[in-house]
């Protein structure tokens, strides 16, 4: 018969266990995160030896071109994607966590959908008539155009309590988003069309230190908030019931979380255009490394998982067929989808 | 209330956002006030255009060109050694030698061949197998011309590595509003070339002396220009055959598109002596080129066009009839198929700038000749 101290010790043991567990997660995830870091800095068209580049990054001398290089272009893309590959899985693991489906990713609401829509509206009809319009427009236009799609999330979310009726709405809400904008495309020149097609792959290409200031800053507030409700989130996900045992405003909650998701993605999709699957791969591989769901360990992993997701992507596309880059999410799709059918495969064996 | 203060403030954010990247430049267009007036330059004469209405070049003593762009750019160009004047502030400025040249502009590529200054062009934004201009695509596979990513996506190392000192942008740069912002953060001026927004078709191979001047080819220019206006000055006398043609083509979903009556085809048609199905056909005072309708509207209104011309631009040239037959069997009933009267256009026309004088001696050539010759320059009778 286990004594009460053998059950203590066998506690203890598993504590040390999943904290060495969680320790390990990291301690890889960080070692990913610098490894290709220092690949990213280190690979480009132009060739340049890595004693140069710490040169140029600790003393900022050197050849011109060469500073201007590492500054001026990869330095702010490296950046970005760091910041927005983390905010997308992010944003993924608050709708996961949202849904209670672990194959709910952050544009699932419509998000893409309704910033392509303002994109595509800016573009065609803007475009058209005043002649030329700046990147903060674009960038504006598809951030309102994706907070619009969550605002009528959030609008049905008043009248809605089933999760899954919520989850077809934000579906159709995409699907109406879309339709607009096959409709102005109807109405557009080829330009238009290719370059539409373009913006709706991704790409982290021509970043500024601009645009990772106001991404940073936009991220920064958000990571700190959902930081905030750890404990909430905790406790929703072991059920509505007992998340208002626990004293959480359920409905409160809910609306903060569709925000906060939603403010992620509309910044990444402002910035750098819809990128797939990362918001959907990344939190189930975190949470599968590291054995546990608890948001405490879960949101830092979650979002280092995705800058080392974005950042790996973001090297290929730039280097697989340079000069020619490829667009993120056809990177992304390829190592993301195998996941998610993965995950499928796994969910369809245990039902 | 205060949802509505709320909606009001995003909308105000957004209309502010754009209104910042559609403000005109803060000078005034210098084609509508003459010659703009620049501390430490003194201004010497304006160059006398024939057909070109989207720019205008000032001179200023010392070698200082000013060229003055429709959409309100103004791009300073400095002579080799020259210093830039104290009232430069507010221009773009282009410090001659310009030897290290991002193209991305395809149409002005043909240009620079012609002037004989594609050593100027070290970075391209087309790869070889997309130039039809023989010399580019040549220069490519000899490493002269480098390829360094489309307009969309440059290379923005490459061009930083290559000194590039100017990027020639066609129109789509405005569309990537981002790239634009970026290539100038790092220091390289972008051109952007609006010849296509030209309504005359010599509007555009006028823009040889604009490329004259940026690569100090004037004489060259000037030539090579007068050769093509003489083209179509030749057949100024000729009286119209008022024979109808219809230029288009068919895309993917079956529908068709076609140019507006006011686009430089249209009016390179009635130049060759023909007339422009579409009479008035799209907004002429929007920047889109083409028209798409459904094969039912083409039908009513091409069916009796004494000549079809398919545009080979986007689809693949034709070669036969019957391919023209298997986009639609409606084609069938066209008065220029049951007479034979078909031709299409092929690659090299979109990118053959500095010889549109000849497309049009092609089209006049179709209209008036025997029907013994059916390979033009631009143009082949279908089989």
């Amino acid at each position: 018969m286990p004594t009460k101290e053998s059950d203590e010790a066998r506690l203890r043991q598993a504590g040390r266990r999943r904290r060495a567990r969680y320790a390990l997660v990291f301690l890889i995830l960080l070692l990913a995160f610098c490894a290709i870091t220092v690949l990213n800095i280190n690979s480009g068209s132009v060739r340049i030896s890595l004693p140069e580049i710490a040169r140029i990054l600790f003393r900022r001398t050197g050849d011109a071109a060469q500073v201007s290089i590492i500054w001026k272009i990869r330095l702010p893309r490296i950046f970005m994607a760091a910041i927005l590959g983390g905010a997308l899985a992010l944003s993924g693991f608050l709708l996961q966590t949202f849904f209670g489906n672990p194959i709910a990713g952050p544009f699932v609401l419509g998000i893409s959908s309704g910033a392509k829509m303002a994109v595509a509206l800016t573009m065609i009809w803007f475009l058209e008539r005043a002649g030329n319009a700046s990147s903060a427009a674009l960038i504006a236009a598809a951030f309102v155009g994706a907070l619009l799609s969550t605002g009528f999330v959030l609008l049905l979310s008043r009248r809605v309590a089933s999760m899954s009726v919520l989850l077809v709405g934000g579906i159709m809400i995409g699907y109406i988003c879309s339709a607009l904008t096959d409709f102005l495309v109807t109405f557009a020149d080829d330009a238009n069309i290719v370059n539409l097609h373009g913006w709706s792959l991704g790409s982290f290409s021509g970043m500024t230190w601009d645009n990772v200031a106001a991404a940073g800053t936009i991220v920064a507030v958000a990571l700190a908030l959902v930081f905030a409700l750890s404990k909430p989130i905790g406790a929703y996900q072991l059920g509505e019931a007992y998340a208002q045992s626990m004293g959480v405003s359920v409905r409160r909650f809910r609306v903060l979380l569709i925000l906060l998701s939603s403010v992620l993605s509309a910044c990444v999709t402002a910035f750098a255009g819809p990128i797939s699957f990362v918001g959907i791969a990344v939190p189930h591989l975190v949470k599968r490394g590291l054995h546990t769901a608890r948001p405490l360990v879960v949101i830092p992993a979650t979002f280092l998982g995705g800058a080392v997701f974005c950042m790996f992507c973001d090297l290929i596309a730039r280097t697989a067929f340079a000069p020619t880059e490829l667009n993120i999410s056809t990177v992304s799709s390829v190592f993301g989808a195998p996941v998610v059918i993965f995950m499928m495969l796994r969910r369809s064996g245990r039902d | 209330m205060k949802k509505r203060i709320l909606a009001f403030a995003v909308l105000a954010c957004w209309c502010a956002a754009l209104l910042c990247g559609c403000a005109p430049s803060a000078k005034k267009a210098a084609s509508d006030t003459g010659a703009p007036e620049i501390a430490g330059l003194t201004y010497e004469s304006t160059m006398q255009l024939q057909y070109a209405n989207c720019f205008q070049i000032y001179r200023y003593e010392g070698g200082y060109d000013l060229i003055a762009v429709s959409d309100g750019r103004n791009y300073l160009v400095i002579p080799e050694g020259g210093k830039t004047p104290r009232g430069a502030d507010g221009y773009i400025i282009l410090q001659k030698p310009l030897d290290s040249i991002y193209l991305a502009a395809t149409s002005a590529m043909s240009l620079f061949c012609a002037l004989d200054r594609l050593s100027r062009v070290k970075l391209s934004g087309a790869k070889q197998e997309d130039w039809y201009i023989p010399a580019a695509a040549d220069a490519m596979a000899a490493g002269t011309l480098v390829y360094a990513g489309k307009y969309s996506e440059p290379d923005y190392e490459l061009l930083m590595s290559s000194g590039c000192d100017l990027a020639i942008e066609s129109t789509m740069i405005l569309h990537t509003p981002e790239v634009q912002e970026k290539i100038e953060e790092l220091g390289i001026p972008v051109f952007i070339d609006r010849s296509s927004y030209e309504s005359h078709p010599l509007g555009r191979t006028e823009w040889f002396r604009l490329y004259g001047v940026l690569t100090d080819a004037e004489d060259e220019a000037d030539a090579l220009f007068g050769k093509q206006a003489e083209i179509v000055q030749s057949l100024s006398d000729f009286q119209n055959t008022e024979k109808t043609v219809a230029f288009f083509y068919v895309t993917n979903s079956g529908t068709v598109s076609v140019r507006k009556s006011s686009d430089y085809l249209a009016a390179m048609i009635e130049l060759a002596g023909g007339r422009y199905i579409f009479k008035d056909l799209g907004d002429p005072t929007t920047a889109t080129s083409g028209v798409t309708m459904t094969m039912e509207e083409f039908y009513a209104a091409a069916r009796d066009a004494d000549y079809l011309i398919y545009n080979a631009a986007i689809d693949n040239p034709l070669g036969t009839v019957d391919e023209l037959l298997q986009k639609s069997s409606l084609f069938a009933d066209f008065k220029a198929v049951k007479e034979g009267n078909v031709w299409c256009t092929g690659k090299y026309l979109y990118q053959a700038t500095d010889v549109l004088g000849s497309m049009i001696q092609d089209i006049h050539t179709m209209l008036t000749g025997d029907g013994s010759q059916t390979e033009l320059t631009f143009i082949h009778k279908l089989s």
